[in-house]
């Protein structure tokens, strides 16, 4: 079990303010072996490729409002080739999506059924990215089933969730 | 995890709602209770719990065991208790109806029967508000807060009838006759106001919307609606009780809720023209339609019963105002939601392992709408019909209505059956590779 050190910018970023300096000495604080959980007001992107140069994998979650938990987990060296469960696991490197489905418009369940189709046809760790108005509660538990990946969130006007998907590799 | 699977035993709560809902019409069509007795009489007390825990009440908890989790994208808190709390609440239900007869010299009068009765179904419904509550808890937005509200009314009610079964027993003293003799109306607001009716409401948001492709209602407005719904129960229960403490009588306590209780369905009202109005879909699916046909027997509900108190005549025609509200808009809105979320359910338990491997048939497949709706419009016919027998006082003609209710209940229960089974599924899509038929009565683990 990983340890983390929870680390709340939401303050700071709804001030206005420049959370970087925080973060990067809190990284600093770090025991070896311990985590960092970030909480912020938007899914902080430019921040993955930071932390995974510093070898952490990140895994973020959507929040209300459009606020973000970010879990940053150490990555052991030893454990790089096991593969983590969905929805945890590092995202760095992940390819640009082969697949783009723009499933706003479709009747329920239709969007699940598509994403599945897709996901189906995609080479080993080969992602596809797709837009819903929903967030696809029941489509996790099939994706996890069939191992694969993905990561998701809704945009800042919390009108489109956006999907990616990454096949098994 | 993130996300919902299958609740295992939605399915079995639906099955024992049925079955009570088909206890309640033919104790109806029968003459037992209310209208062929007084509404304070033991049958009517029979029927009122038949119908309100047996049916309404384990169909909410079946489909809120699925529907919570998918409110907030988390697992449910305990998958483990869903099934004891079904056997708590059937047991607990039986042995209060047993005591109830007892009261009414049709079985010996074990009224011990009526405490334990309430001892079980407290535990049955404290497991029910403990598992959805701390589901709700993680994530309380929009809907899930009607959850909420729905689950303390429920604590409520609960209170409520346990005091009156332990009064009936002559185990509460004083305290507790006094609250059986003026406390009635507030056990039944928060029954069928504040559990059965927000929760509903708050379930309907999300469904209408997701199967309209709508957008959600604005927080703000559905913040308002159940702030109105939580003030008027809040004013019937809290104020209600100390009325009673009081002796001050409960008609101002009554009338201030019953005003905030029409804003409520107002408001409601203002929300649901917003989701269609703002749908994407044109064509709309069965389960929707007779859902605008519960929302018009809402609306007449709350008609009925402004007319009914200006002309002073409410206390002689509750029955038939409570008929209304309970059959016409909440058992109308659970049949046709039911209808659906079976289908759901079912499609995904069944196809969902092997979809996007193999063709797969729709949802929509597994059902025989044009079929399905003439049993849908019988019952509501039929409901409404049975309103007007109970404001005419006629109770031969109102069987007759209970009647033509069961027949109608009786082809929705069998359409639901064959959606259950895949029977309506073209034989080339029913069971590709891998795929099979799910289990009646609950779903696979």
């Amino acid at each position: 079990m990983t340890d983390y050190i929870d680390v709340d910018v939401r303050p700071i970023l709804r001030a206005g303010g420049e959370p970087f300096s925080v973060i990067m000495s809190a990284l600093d604080r770090l025991e070896p072996g311990q985590g960092l959980r970030l909480y912020a007001t938007f899914k902080p992107v430019p921040l993955f490729a930071v932390m995974a140069d510093r070898g952490f994998a990140h895994s973020a979650q959507a929040l209300d409002a459009g606020e973000w938990e970010v879990l940053f987990t150490p990555t052991a060296p030893a454990t790089k080739q096991s593969a983590p469960a969905s929805g945890t696991s590092d995202f760095d490197n992940w390819p640009e999506p082969v697949v783009t489905l723009d499933n706003r418009d479709l009747d329920p369940p239709e969007p699940m059924v598509r994403i599945l189709a897709a996901a189906e046809k995609l080479g080993p760790g080969e992602t596809l990215s797709a837009l819903l108005r929903r967030e696809p509660v029941f489509l996790f538990p099939q994706l996890e089933k069939r191992g694969y990946h993905w990561l998701g969130g809704f945009s800042p006007d919390g009108a489109t969730y956006e999907l990616t998907v990454r096949a098994p590799s | 995890m993130i996300g919902a699977s299958i609740s295992r035993w939605t399915m079995s709560y639906f099955a024992a709602a049925l079955a009570w809902l088909f206890v309640a019409l033919a104790l109806m069509v029968a003459g037992l209770g209310f209208p062929a007795v007084h509404l304070a009489s033991p049958d009517t007390l029979v029927l009122v719990h038949v119908v309100c825990i047996g049916w309404l009440s384990l169909a909410m908890c079946g489909a809120l065991f699925q529907f919570v989790p998918v409110l907030v994208a988390r697992p449910l808190f305990s998958e483990k208790w869903a099934l004891p709390a079904l056997g708590l609440l059937t047991a607990g239900l039986v042995s209060l109806l047993a005591g109830f007869l007892g009261l009414g010299g049709r079985l010996p009068a074990w009224l011990w029967l009526l405490p334990l009765g309430a001892i079980l179904l407290a535990g049955g419904f404290g497991l029910v508000v403990v598992d959805l509550g701390m589901t709700a808890w993680l994530r309380p937005v929009g809907p899930a807060r009607f959850v909420l509200v729905g689950l303390a009314s429920l604590c409520a009610t609960v209170a409520f009838g346990a005091m009156f079964a332990f009064t009936h027993a002559g185990w509460a003293g004083s305290i507790g006759e006094t609250i059986l003799a003026n406390g009635v109306p507030l056990h039944a607001i928060a029954g069928l106001g504040g559990w059965l009716t927000l929760t509903a409401m708050g379930v309907s948001y999300r469904l209408l919307s997701m199967f309209m492709l709508s957008p959600d209602v604005d927080d703000r407005k559905s913040n308002m609606t159940l702030a109105a719904g939580a003030l008027a129960i809040a004013v019937a229960v809290v104020g209600g009780i100390v009325a009673i403490w009081l002796v001050s009588g409960l008609n101002v306590v009554l009338s201030i809720a019953a005003v905030l209780g029409l804003a409520t369905a107002a408001l409601y009202g203002r929300d649901l023209i917003g989701i269609f109005s703002g749908r994407k879909r044109r064509q709309l699916e069965l389960n929707t339609r007779m859902a605008v046909l519960s929302f018009v027997s809402l609306a007449a509900a709350a008609f009925l019963g402004v007319v009914l108190v200006l002309t002073g005549a409410f206390a002689a025609h509750v029955g038939a105002f409570t008929f209304l509200a309970v059959f016409g808009w909440l058992s109308g809105l659970v049949l046709a939601k039911l209808y659906k979320i079976v289908a759901f359910l079912t499609w995904l338990e069944a196809y969902g392992p092997v979809m996007g491997r193999t063709p797969t048939p729709r949802v929509q497949d597994l059902v025989a709408e044009a079929r399905a709706s003439k049993w849908f419009v019988i019952y509501y016919v039929a409901v409404w019909f049975g309103t007007l027998t109970l404001v005419a006082g006629q109770p031969s003609a109102f069987r007759a209505a209970a009647a033509m209710m069961t027949i109608g209940l009786a082809g929705i229960v069998r359409e639901v059956i064959r959606t259950r089974r895949l029977a309506d599924v073209a034989g080339s899509l029913r069971l590709p590779n891998g795929a099979c038929t799910p289990c009646l009565l609950c779903a696979r683990a």
